[in-house]
């Protein structure tokens, strides 16, 4: 055991001394090992900080209180340790809380201050918008963490508001006057009150809000909430609040919850492991590992034959192949743990430097600089592993390498094993299967899709030297500088094969997660159904609402525009809720609408352009009503569900429900009438009746909404959204713009670009480099037999051109395999049909443009000058 | 006859006052077509120094180096290395052959390097490698040669495309006794078709195959004793 050890001790004493003989080469390996864990650490600690948890959570919820103990409504209710996660109302009658109920339980000595924290909303200089109002003893101590104040003053009395940077942003500022509105059943109350600070809410942070002292801003509609002074709540009490229909969050039991054996067993959450996310963990992690392996293995490739020939030399005075692997071995672990300690340490700096622009990005306050220790521990790890492993591969060589070729000086390796690729085919092979079983119709399995990704990267890992190999021997007729290139590669495998291969996973890693996306968003597309006529707006309209206001206040942001008002039947009359049933042979039409006009029924002589009929059926539509014919609109879904057959005569049946919800039978009328297709899957509106069929029937009939014609542009949307919201009776403008591709995907997709590009450049970067300061002698001799300064800089180029081309050669078409096994179930639709859609011009980056590119680079950044010949020997 | 190469008064400093070091000292030099000169000398004489210089691989301090008529030392970096194309071959001790190129890519090196064709260049090669009487070792790489077929390889390298400058540091220096012979067999038959070749060696005998010696020592030349200085030694068959 102990000769074990010296053997390492001796072991990682030459290691460390290589280690700083060789430092460009060791900063190399640092980088690369760094540089993840770098990354993941400064991740880590921005989350945590970000991640409000603990006590500083209840602070905020809370203030100083011992608890936030609020009303449910009803006499009895169950909660768990927080009644934010799980809570179950026992209690049958309404009744509303009170402080004595609070007091008889916790004792009359304690302090009670309520606090509400409500939706209203506010006057802002375009219109209006909502704003979070808290409403408390802002003086009272228990308040203390709420809010912050960065300017002013609190409130004292209920004429005056504080209100935070965003809601002064977009209203009046500290000393001017802001309007609140509170709707209630009986109308609209209005309050003005003072701006006397700015504060921040302990909750919000890009959202508006304002605090005010109680009864400032009327009556809150919720249920009465108070902050609970004096000792700790327990469990006990929180259980006993419950029984008299009392939830409560106490600062004791969130901060040391009592073990789950407590609680009501209804109150246990079973909330499963999600495999989803366990398995993308699991596989970002093993990508990442493998990814760094292999970007810092020709490092250590080189490393190791930088040492071969004293390692030749231990062999041939008696060392052990053991002794060989360790010497290796240990540069591993010394980068490793160097290079995790410095990542951690430099991670925790960078996150600390991006917090501001973190919290910028995010709408809740960040906590106090938190920086997590133990995940960091992992982290580091984490970095040692990937080190030892990228070691691992070079170890094993040197100890297998021909000591009398490497002490006659030959350079090169053997032939690559022949049992590898085979294995490798197999694990691609075995990848598609599982890709095929994970994804199939019945049912998708993350875990299998997982182990699709996994196994065809490693296959592919395990092809790299044969291909190698391959592309070595079809040299032949290639440009000097392209085939020196691909020769060494394929003669130094041990440093070229870890850089394809990680050049290799990246692409298929960008190939696969490219595909998915972009499938996803073609079913996405697939599967959009628009509202109504691409480019038009639609304003829904209530009775009491007023048409022209609407249309002034369009005007005057959209001078060009053209508004239409639609008509329709007012289903919500006085005479209670209407509905028209349309019966062929007694029975009831079926028709889905989406109700964007505001109406099921529109009334008029003619189609609106808004619906979006085709203009076969708009003039067929159009025909049939000056014939006084009732136009039934049916979207696809319909004409596929019972009853699709074409449509001669209806009994339009008027049913009025009264306040009960009875139906009655109103006027009813026989009409022929004509199908026409909605166009989209679900049509806008039911029917379209001819006015004097409306009036025939007695309907209430009015202006439902009013379109826009197109098209309102995106920039003048969020404008007319808050001046259309003082109107009363107004909904909000919806623009039909047609399928929008989330913005996200976009962002993704470059994220991904540049993501492949960042780690191929990496991955090129280091295998030229090091191919370069190995080719010193060869680039010597063609500098000896009148090769131009440029000869190397083609070199260099022709490097970058052979990893980068034959590692997204062989990464793309492997990425296919999972590609194809993720987007199969993101994009089964409805029939159970997929879709590929395969984002060519970002494969063309990645596999043609990025090698291009890099190769330009280094060919760029390449020095010109050739090393001489110090002394002709 | 014009000297294919001609060294004047050529003077070579390593280093900088006061660790300067005087490798070579006003050295003269002359070979012509058809001509092998042996320089001969102890270790630091200035030999390798010589090779380097007549080769355009460094620069003299002072002095000047004409190669069929050009001056070295009024061409930039490009045109030197043009000249390593076309005019002057190097034969080294090494071999210096480029593992990862076939015995026929490397002879086919130079003539690439100028820009001839590959398929040409490699006919060429070919042509050179008979010559040399390895034809059939056209496609093996380097690691699978012996040092005699290798340093073959070098000298099919220096002499494709016509070079009339064959500069040769200690070719025989890496391999036995009767291969070596044969090499110099070999440099003596380009010679005897009409190269100029310099030949640096420390062995008497193969200064044999030379048509002239020169001598050198701290980096002057010396007569055939070492001990004189001699000022000027041109001109062919001074032997």
């Amino acid at each position: 055991m102990s000769q074990r050890i010296g053997g390492w001790r001796v072991a990682l004493r030459l290691a460390r001394r290589e280690a700083w003989r060789r430092k460009a080469q060791t900063v190399l390996m640092l980088v690369l090992v760094c540089l993840p864990v770098l990354a993941v650490a400064a991740a880590a600690v921005v989350w945590r900080t970000a991640d409000v948890s603990g006590a500083e959570g209840v602070d905020r919820r809370m203030g100083t209180a011992a608890a936030l103990v609020s009303g449910s409504g009803t006499t009895a209710v169950l909660q768990a340790f927080d009644p934010d996660s799980i809570t179950s109302w026992l209690g049958e009658e309404e009744h509303v809380s009170t402080e004595e109920e609070v007091r008889s339980v916790l004792g009359s000595e304690r302090t009670l201050v309520p606090l509400a924290q409500e939706y209203l909303a506010y006057e802002t200089r375009r219109g209006r918008a909502d704003l979070l109002v808290t409403q408390t003893e802002l003086a009272d101590p228990l308040t203390h963490g709420l809010l912050r104040l960065t300017d002013g003053r609190y409130p004292r009395t209920t004429g005056e508001i504080v209100v935070n940077a965003a809601a002064a942003r977009r209203g009046p500022g500290l000393g001017e006057t802001i309007a609140v509105m509170r709707s209630g059943s009986d109308g609209e109350i209005r309050t003005e009150l003072r701006v006397v600070g700015i504060a921040e809410s302990a909750t919000t942070r890009d959202r508006p809000a304002a605090a005010v002292l109680p009864g400032a801003v009327g009556a809150p509609d919720d249920q009465p909430r108070w902050l609970v002074g004096g000792g700790p709540v327990t469990w006990d009490d929180v259980r006993a609040l419950n029984a008299v229909g009392l939830f409560a969050a106490s600062r004791q039991v969130l901060s040391d919850p009592p073990p789950d054996s407590e609680l009501p067993p209804e109150m246990v959450s079973h909330a499963p492991v999600d495999e989803t996310t366990v398995t993308a963990l699991v596989l970002v992690t093993t990508m990442v590992l493998l990814e760094v392996v292999l970007l810092a293995g020709p490092a250590f490739a080189v490393r190791a034959r930088a040492q071969a020939r004293t390692l030749a030399l231990v062999a041939a005075s008696g060392g052990t192949p053991a002794q060989a692997r360790r010497t290796v071995l240990a540069s591993g672990v010394v980068v490793g743990l160097l290079g995790g300690v410095l990542g951690v340490l430099l991670g925790i700096g960078l996150g600390a430097l991006l917090m501001p622009l973190a919290q910028r990005l995010q709408g809740t306050w960040f906590g106090p600089f938190e920086v997590p220790w133990t995940l960091l521990l992992v982290v580091a790890a984490f970095g040692l592993a990937a080190a030892v492993l990228a070691a691992l591969v070079p170890a094993y060589s040197a100890s297998r390498q021909d000591v009398v070729a490497v002490l006659a000086g030959r350079r090169g390796e053997g032939r690559p094993s022949r049992r590898s690729p085979v294995l490798g085919l197999v694990l691609i092979a075995a990848g598609v299967g599982s890709g095929v079983a994970g994804s199939g119709a019945g049912g998708a399995s993350p875990p299998l899709v997982a182990a699709s990704a996994l196994l065809s990267v490693l296959g592919m890992v395990l092809v790299v030297a044969t291909a190698v190999a391959l592309v070595g021997r079809v040299a032949r007729s290639w440009p000097l500088a392209v085939r020196f290139a691909a020769r060494d590669a394929a003669r130094h495998r041990t440093r070229t094969v870890p850089a394809i291969a990680a050049v290799g996973a990246t692409v298929a890693g960008v190939v696969t997660l490219g595909i998915a996306l972009n499938s996803q968003q073609a079913a996405d597309e697939r599967d959009y159904d628009p509202q109504f006529a691409h480019g038009y707006g639609v304003v829904q309209v209530e009775p009491e609402a007023d048409p022209s206001a609407v249309r002034r206040v369009v005007a005057g942001r959209l001078p060009d525009a053209r508004v239409e008002e639609l008509t329709g039947v007012r289903s919500d009359s006085e005479a209670g809720w209407t509905e028209i049933a349309f019966q062929v042979a007694g029975e009831d039409l079926m028709v889905q609408t989406t109700g964007a006009f505001g109406t099921q029924y529109l009334v008029g002589s003619s189609v609106p352009a808004v619906t979006g009929l085709d203009p076969a059926a708009r003039e067929r539509a159009d025909s049939a009503l000056a014939e006084g014919r009732v136009v039934l609109l049916r979207g696809s879904e319909d004409e596929a569900g019972e009853g699709a057959a074409a449509v001669d005569l209806v009994r339009a049946v008027v049913r009025v429900s009264d306040e009960d919800g009875t139906p009655r039978d109103g006027a009813s009328v026989e009409v022929p009438a004509t199908t026409v297709p909605a166009g989209g899957q679900i049509a806008p509106a039911a029917a379209i009746l001819p006015p004097e069929v409306a009036g025939e029937l007695g309907l209430s009939v009015g202006p439902t909404a009013l379109a826009i014609a197109p098209t309102v542009p995106g920039t003048a949307q969020a404008d007319l959204d808050e001046a259309l919201a003082t109107l009363p009776g107004t909904g909000v403008l919806y623009v039909e713009r047609g399928f929008r591709p989330d913005d996200s995907v976009r962002i993704l997709q470059w994220v991904l670009a540049v993501l492949g590009g960042v780690l191929m450049l990496g991955g090129t970067l280091t295998a030229t480099f090091l191919a370069l300061s190995d080719a010193r002698p060869d680039l010597a001799t063609m500098s000896a037999v009148g090769a131009r300064p440029r000869t190397r800089r083609r070199v260099a180029a022709s490097y970058a051109l052979v990893v980068g081309l034959v590692g997204a050669l062989l990464g793309a078409p492997v990425g296919f395999i999972p590609g194809i096994a993720v987007s199969r179930p993101l994009s089964r639709g409805d029939d159970g049909a997929t879709l590929l859609a395969v984002p060519w011009p970002l494969l063309a980056v990645v596999v043609v443009g990025l090698p291009l590119l890099t190769a330009a680079a280094v060919g760029l950044c390449a020095r010109s000058r050739l090393p001489l010949v110090a002394r002709i020997d | 006859m014009n000297p294919v190469l001609k060294l004047t008064d050529v003077t070579r400093i390593h280093g900088e006052a006061p660790h300067e070091v005087l490798a070579l000292r006003g050295i003269s030099f002359e070979a012509h077509p058809g001509e092998l000169v042996a320089v001969m000398g102890p270790s630091g004489s200035g030999k390798s120094t010589l090779l380097t210089i007549a080769g355009g691989l460094d620069r003299p301090t002072a002095g000047s180096v004409t190669v069929e008529g050009t001056d070295l030392a009024g061409l930039g970096q490009h045109g030197r290395a043009r000249m390593r194309r076309t005019s002057i071959g190097y034969v080294f001790q090494g071999f210096n052959l480029i593992p990862a190129l076939t015995a026929a890519e490397n002879v086919a090196l130079p003539r690439e390097l100028d820009g001839v064709a590959p398929r040409r260049a490699r006919a060429e090669a070919r042509k050179a490698l008979e010559e040399v009487g390895i034809a059939d070792l056209a496609d093996r790489f380097p690691d699978d040669m012996s040092g005699g077929q290798q340093q073959r390889v070098a000298i099919a390298r220096a002499v494709v495309g016509e070079r009339r400058l064959i500069l040769a540091d200690e070719p025989t220096g890496a391999l036995d006794t009767e291969t070596g012979e044969g090499i110099l067999q070999l440099l003596r038959a380009r010679c005897d078709a009409g190269a100029a070749g310099v030949l640096v060696t420390h062995e008497a005998r193969h200064a044999a195959w030379a048509d002239r010696v020169v001598f050198l020592r701290d980096g002057v030349v010396v007569d055939e004793t070492g001990a004189d200085r001699v000022d000027v030694l041109t001109g062919p068959g001074a032997r």
